[in-house]
């Protein structure tokens, strides 16, 4: 009795030990690798006499980040930035030694232009930019009163940040990894059981519309975010290089799929707000089925085993479909259904056929990921991302005007810390262009580095004149790392750690000969502080990206997607357009945060965009396969329609008024009238006649811009609901 | 092996070189193994490629400081 209670007691401990394992647990060890690294880095650059050991450590923590993937992706585009400015640096020095304001001024449109790509590729090359920006300025600045030194100060910095990204990748590398392969490995399985358990719900109805819009959401961070893993994952492990192609096809499939059920689930959802019609009946039986083939696999990690599983319940489950369609088709027929409810029909039917198969290919990818080689790894449809080049444009013009302004002041004052204002203010400004709050990123290094400062000045003058030997000083300053790295781990204080750990490092670790000058180490804190809170007041005023300006560019760009799909080539335009549309939701979406009715708005956008593209992209696909006969000829009624009503929702799409609505109306029921009378060589069946198909697909983008749920629905005229009662009849 | 090696006039270290030299090496072995998927056997692979780096600039510097 006594010992199973005991055991009982170890099993508690136990599992609170493990919890805090892998909550808090990885963060500290974390912490203690950030620490071990920059000591180490520290000890290496004091011993090797390298003029400023700060500077190596600091590249530890900007470049220390809790995934060894991540680590690595940093310090590779560090490093080239950092070739890049300093010989960037170096050029300008040769060219304007004997001018300071030229000098100043190249500077400034440099670290412009910088900041510029830096908001245009949003990932880690971003980084690149970023630090292509700032080394120049760091470089720079400090040896503009002695030109002579500026290029060995660009070798010596060259050399301190490779040996701070060796330390760092090191540390991470060997000592308790946390590596990114396995972090994606995780958010990939756990993505499917959620995204089966988001599919039952819907299918059955039972889904409110505020948890739908949340699972959309979450899964186009998902989309984003794997992406961004996938990427840095090819810098660490060989295993998923070798994987590379097929995760990248992964992803897309994985968007295809949840576009093709939201349009599924849209569809449902209209008819069944009508009430249990006939038409409703005759659909449930067929999302039943489904629903209990993935009733297995909701709500828990898919394995490669799981999938391979689900790969060949999918196929037997598509082999039935088109028989089951048939007899249900037969009955639904014989209670004389008229012709809207049949078109309903047919389409909920191509479109969960049209699903089912997408899934079937999404689980057989999956299951593939078991294999070392596969064929599936050829795949040459990349994710695009895109970026509004408004607020790139903007970004590098935020940077231009700082520089310009600091170094203007600084010309005209000649105040002996203008250097340090300078540099400091180049560097956050371009550290905080890759986020989507510059502002807050701004202030928060500002208070980050007021803290520093303090305890900077507390340690620098009362602490270091006391203690002697490497040991002692690691003691003294580990403390105010362990604070700043705990910081950076939290995503809402990452602009004070940030903040707190570079500018302390800068202004109080001591090199290998200790400077003791309380006068300028107290000016240029102050200089530091001002240039950031500069930086921070430009961020407010100079075209914040988190403002309105920038929401409605972006919804432009989200509502043009449309354009994308009508008139792009069309090899690999579906995952390019895929993809595109998500990262432009993504963007907007993270800018809007706090505006709720901004981002519903957005959302409803991107459900119909997404819907009414990819109906087009089918429709374009459908039309490149035709077969080569008369009736399906490019100067056939129906594909003039079809055609014109392509051109129709281009214009709506640019300027979503009235008019344009009932035109796009009129072209898409005109080209619905145009397929319905023309003859096919082929029985009228799904699978063999194609312009069931067209018209099926024609009849979704239908009911998409009669939707009283879109934002299209506000320039609706008031007898859009009598038109879809009347429906074809009417364009008849 | 002479300790120094004159590159255009300035003098580096050979083990400068071989560092060099050893990554490359340790890059091509990686690409090996890994077109091999031979890392599946091991426990630690980030810590497998360190040490393999280790041996091989290790035992290249021997030839040169012995």
């Amino acid at each position: 009795m006594t010992q199973a209670l005991h055991w009982l007691k170890s099993l508690e401990w136990r599992r609170e030990l493990n919890g805090w394992a892998r909550s808090d647990g990885v963060t500290w060890i974390y912490i203690f690798k950030v620490l071990i690294a920059a000591f180490l880095t520290y000890w290496i650059a004091m011993r090797l006499e390298l003029p400023q050991p700060r500077t190596a450590m600091i590249t530890v923590f900007i470049v220390m980040q809790p995934q060894s993937g991540q680590v690595f992706a940093k310090s590779f585009y560090r490093l080239l930035g950092t070739l890049a400015g300093s010989v960037v640096m170096v050029t300008l020095m040769a060219l304007f030694a004997q001018n300071s304001e030229l000098f100043l001024g190249s500077l400034a449109i440099w670290v412009g232009f910088c900041c510029a790509g830096a908001a245009r590729y949003r990932n880690f090359r971003a980084y690149g930019f970023v630090l292509a920006g700032y080394t120049a300025a760091m470089t720079g600045l400090p040896a503009l009163a002695h030109p002579e030194t500026s290029f060995m100060a660009a070798i010596w910095r060259l050399l301190e940040i490779s040996l701070g990204i060796v330390c760092s990748t090191l540390i991470t590398a060997a000592i308790l990894p946390q590596s990114s392969g396995v972090a994606m490995r995780n958010a990939l399985y756990q993505r499917f059981g959620v995204f089966a358990e988001f599919v039952i719900s819907g299918l059955r109805g039972d889904s409110d519309p505020a948890a739908f819009e949340a699972s959309n959401v979450r899964f186009i961070a998902d989309a984003v975010g794997l992406e961004g893993l996938r990427a840095v994952t090819v810098f660490e492990d060989p295993h998923m290089r070798r994987r590379n192609g097929r995760l990248n096809r992964l992803n897309s499939e994985f968007m295809t799929i949840t576009t093709r059920f939201n349009a599924l689930h849209q569809l449902l959802e209209r008819l069944r707000r009508r009430g249990i019609t006939p038409a409703v009946g005759a659909i449930d039986p067929g999302l039943d089925a489904l629903t209990q083939l993935l009733q297995d696999f909701a709500g828990r990690a898919l394995t490669n085993a799981d999938a391979a599983v689900l790969a060949n319940r999918l196929s037997d489950f598509k082999a039935d479909l088109p028989g089951h369609v048939r007899s249900l088709r037969a009955e639904f027929v014989k209670t004389d259904p008229n012709d809207d409810d049949l078109l309903d029909f047919h389409t909920a039917y191509e479109l969960l056929y049209r699903f089912v198969d997408d899934l079937h290919d999404y689980a057989q990818t999956h299951a593939s990921l078991a294999d070392h080689n596969h064929a599936r790894e050829k795949w040459v449809e990349p994710f695009v991302s895109t970026t509004n080049w408004m607020s790139s444009v903007a970004s590098g013009l935020r940077a231009t005007f700082i520089l310009g302004v600091m170094s203007m002041y600084w010309v005209a004052t000649a105040w002996p810390s203008g250097a340090s204002m300078t540099l400091v203010s180049a560097a956050t400004v371009a550290l905080s262009a890759t986020t989507p709050n510059p502002r807050r990123m701004s202030f928060q290094m500002a208070c980050g580095t007021l803290l520093g400062a303090l305890v900077g000045f507390f340690i620098t003058f009362f602490v270091l004149p006391r203690i002697d030997g490497f040991p002692l000083l690691c003691m003294v300053l580990a403390p105010v790392f362990v604070f700043g790295t705990f910081l950076t781990t939290r995503p809402q204080w990452v602009g004070y750690g940030l903040g707190l750990l570079i500018f302390f490092s800068i202004g109080s670790v001591p090199d290998n000969l200790t400077v003791y000058n309380p006068y300028s180490f107290i000016n240029d804190y102050i200089a530091m502080v001002i240039g950031m809170l500069l930086c921070a007041a430009a961020g407010a005023i100079i075209l914040p990206p988190n403002s309105r300006w920038l929401w409605q560019r972006l919804e432009g760009d989200l509502r043009q997607q449309v354009g994308f799909a009508i008139s792009a080539p069309l090899r690999g335009i579906r995952s390019n357009f895929e993809s595109r549309t998500r990262d432009l939701m993504h963007q907007a979406y993270g800018l809007a945060a706090g505006k709720p009715e901004v981002q519903r708005n957005l959302l409803r956008w991107m459900f119909v965009v997404l819907e009414i593209g990819h109906a087009i992209i089918e429709l374009r696909r459908e039309q490149d396969i035709l077969p080569v006969h008369p009736s399906y000829a490019e100067w056939q009624p129906w594909r003039q329609a079809i055609r014109a009503m392509g051109r129709s929702l281009v214009r709506l799409f640019i300027q979503p008024d009235r008019h344009n609505l009932a035109r796009s109306l009129y072209a898409v029921d005109h080209a619905i009238f145009c397929v319905q009378n023309s003859d096919e060589p082929f029985a009228p069946h799904f699978d063999t006649s194609p312009l069931r198909r067209v018209k099926s697909y024609l009849h979704f983008i239908r009911t998409c811009l009669l939707d009283p749920q879109s934002p299209l629905a506000a320039h609706a005229p008031a007898q859009a609901e009598a038109q879809l009662s009347q429906g074809l009849s009417n364009a008849s | 092996m002479p300790r120094e090696i004159a590159f255009h006039g300035v003098y580096m270290p050979t083990v400068t070189v071989m560092f060099l030299v050893a990554m490359v090496l340790s890059w091509a072995l990686d690409r090996f193994m890994s077109g091999l998927d031979l890392y599946r056997f091991f426990w630690h692979p980030a810590l497998l490629r360190l040490s393999l780096f280790s041996c091989i600039f290790g035992a290249m510097a021997l030839t040169v400081y012995r």
